[in-house]
């Protein structure tokens, strides 16, 4: 079965998020536990603003799954309910048919690191 | 109902006569106000009266100094006449200060027991982070290195807070209108605070350690640094290298926990001890600090005020200087050797506001997803092991925990501090009757000065 991961509501201000850093490739099995992507929610992003509020927020599996494709890149901004991955139960499972269902994971809000885009690269 | 006459009121300044503007107003004319609310004010100045003082003239360093007014009952508001002068005569001070001087009339309910006549005074004094940055409207207007308000009657003396946080404590101290007016209104009992903002040093605890143990051959050597490196550099410094430069080079030979203040009063010029009590903000604490590779100091400037430097400064950020790891042991005894020195150099209390340490935008249903230490990643886990480090410390330090983390679990996160710093008006209210209360304690061994 094909499984999607779309850019959830994590904070009801927001209107999208930052991939801050992306842990998997296309290809990789994934445990329960395995880090996907650490996101940053900005919601000033609209518009320069002093002392910025940003939250960073890191996505974990809660089931093993085969990561099949990736939609985005380091750096990039996604709107809400963007399709940022795919996934599916078998590495070679064909990507034609539509996920059946959003992939179930953790969503936990995290300290900046020296990994993160923000305060970086940018 | 009756309407009064609002009357200045006494101000003095010993060997100084104090001239004043026209009166701006804040309000509309006929508004109601409630008891202690700002309406008006007005800038002031000193002027020498020919009796030689010794020492330097009180305020110097304070190129803005304003008086604010507020009535001591609620009522409707309305402007005496020729109180406001309009164009640069509501600027300059052109006006000798009348203590019996009608600026406004209220129509209020009679108070027994209260002087509604009398306006309450909120005296406002701003030192320039530089002389250029002269704005002529507003409270407190302009770009300052720190600002503060106080208010006392006849015969009482103060108890200070120097605010030494970052935008959790900010808001909270300075309120809206950056001018401590909800202070104001929150505390009738003689108080001043003190607000140093967190440009272009953060005030982490190591920053605050070196800025009261560095000595003047120590600053020198910073500024020698800093001028070699921004000379040689083979860009050529932006404007914005050098305005950064120079405010962390006003800021580096400061050390605003040792400051002592003049105050005018009623009675007199006043001349205070360095603060009684130092608000500091938890969330000031980074997990990473950059410490000078030679020279040893720290410097701690946040993401969004190292975008105002050039390229140049960020260079020099970036070669000078090595990223030093904190774990909150390390926080831990930063926080010890920052209080033992306060305390061995004024005695002051310190207020340290905690961090919001849970957050209604995570769905961790198991923590074996996570790596140990968690405090290294979650920041609620941080959060909660940063606000159990300071009870610890509270334990044996004259450390008030300002409780932000019940505050707002209390009032709902979500609602009232969607980022888990930047709190509501309501949160900054409640934050505000604990800070109060905090200096409560504090007056008693005041009046024994």
């Amino acid at each position: 079965m094909i499984y999607g991961f779309r850019l959830p509501t994590i904070n009801p201000h927001m209107s999208g998020a930052r991939i801050e850093c992306i842990y998997a490739e296309p290809g990789n099995a994934l445990k329960i536990g395995s880090k996907l992507f650490d996101l940053g929610v900005d919601l000033s992003s609209a518009f320069a603003q002093e002392c910025p509020p940003i939250s960073f927020f890191r996505v974990v599996l809660r089931e093993p799954v085969f990561l099949r494709k990736l939609n985005v890149a380091r750096g990039q901004l996604c709107e809400l309910g963007e399709l940022v991955a795919l996934f599916s139960n078998e590495a070679d499972e064909s990507l034609s048919a539509a996920p059946v269902r959003d992939i179930r994971l953790t969503v936990a809000g995290i300290i900046h690191h020296d990994g993160l885009w923000t305060g970086n690269v940018a | 109902m009756i309407e009064l006459p609002l009357r200045l009121g006494p101000l003095c300044a010993d060997g100084y006569n104090i001239s004043r503007s026209g009166i701006r107003w804040l309000i509309q004319p006929g508004q109601y106000c409630r008891a202690n609310q700002i309406f008006a004010y007005c800038n002031i100045s000193l002027e020498p009266t020919g009796i030689r003082m010794s020492g330097p003239p009180p305020f110097a360093e304070e190129m803005e100094l304003q008086v604010a007014f507020a009535a001591r009952a609620a009522g409707r508001i309305l402007g005496g006449a020729g109180a406001e002068r309009g164009g640069y005569l509501s600027i300059r001070s052109v006006d000798v200060w009348d203590a019996g001087a009608v600026i406004a009339y209220i129509e209020a309910e009679a108070e027994p027991d209260v002087d509604l006549e009398r306006l309450r005074l909120l005296m406002l004094a701003g030192r320039r982070m530089t002389g250029l940055a002269d704005v002529h409207t507003g409270l407190l207007p302009g770009w300052h290195g720190r600002t503060r308000g106080w208010w006392c009657d006849e015969g009482e003396m103060p108890v200070s807070l120097l605010s030494l946080g970052i935008c959790d404590a900010t808001g909270v101290v300075i309120g809206e209108q950056c001018a401590f007016v909800e202070m104001f209104e929150a505390a009738t009992a003689p108080t001043q605070m003190v607000f140093v903002p967190d440009h272009p040093l953060a005030p982490a605890t190591p920053v605050l350690l070196d800025q009261l143990e560095r000595k003047p051959a120590q600053f020198q050597a910073i500024a020698t640094d800093m001028h070699r490196f921004l000379s040689d550099s083979t860009l050529a410094p932006t404007a914005d290298d050098w305005m950064v430069s120079g405010a962390l080079l006003s800021v580096l030979q400061r050390s605003p926990i040792q400051d002592s203040y003049s105050l005018l009063t009623p009675s007199g010029t006043v001349r205070t001890e360095p603060a009684d009590a130092v608000l500091l903000s938890l969330s000031s604490e980074p997990q990473s600090i950059l410490r000078h590779k030679s020279l040893g100091y720290h410097v701690q400037i946040l993401r969004h005020h190292q975008a105002a430097a050039g390229p140049v400064f960020r260079a020099w950020l970036g070669s000078a200087f090595e990223t030093v790891k904190r774990s909150i042991d390390d926080i831990h005894s930063d926080y010890l050797r920052l209080l033992d020195a306060m305390q061995a150099a004024t005695g002051a209390r310190a207020l340290v506001i905690n961090r919001m340490s849970t957050s209604g935008y995570e769905d961790i249903s198991s923590y074996s997803l996570f790596d140990a230490p968690m405090s290294g990643t979650l920041s609620s886990i941080a959060a909660k092991e940063l606000n159990l480090m300071l009870h610890d410390i509270a334990e044996h330090r004259d450390l008030v925990i300002i409780d932000v983390d019940a505050i707002a679990a209390d009032l709902g996160g979500a609602e009232h501090l969607p980022d888990g710093i930047h709190q509501s008006g309501p949160i900054q209210a409640a934050l505000r009757v604990e800070i109060l209360h905090a200096l409560e304690d504090l007056r008693p061994k005041m009046q024994l000065k």
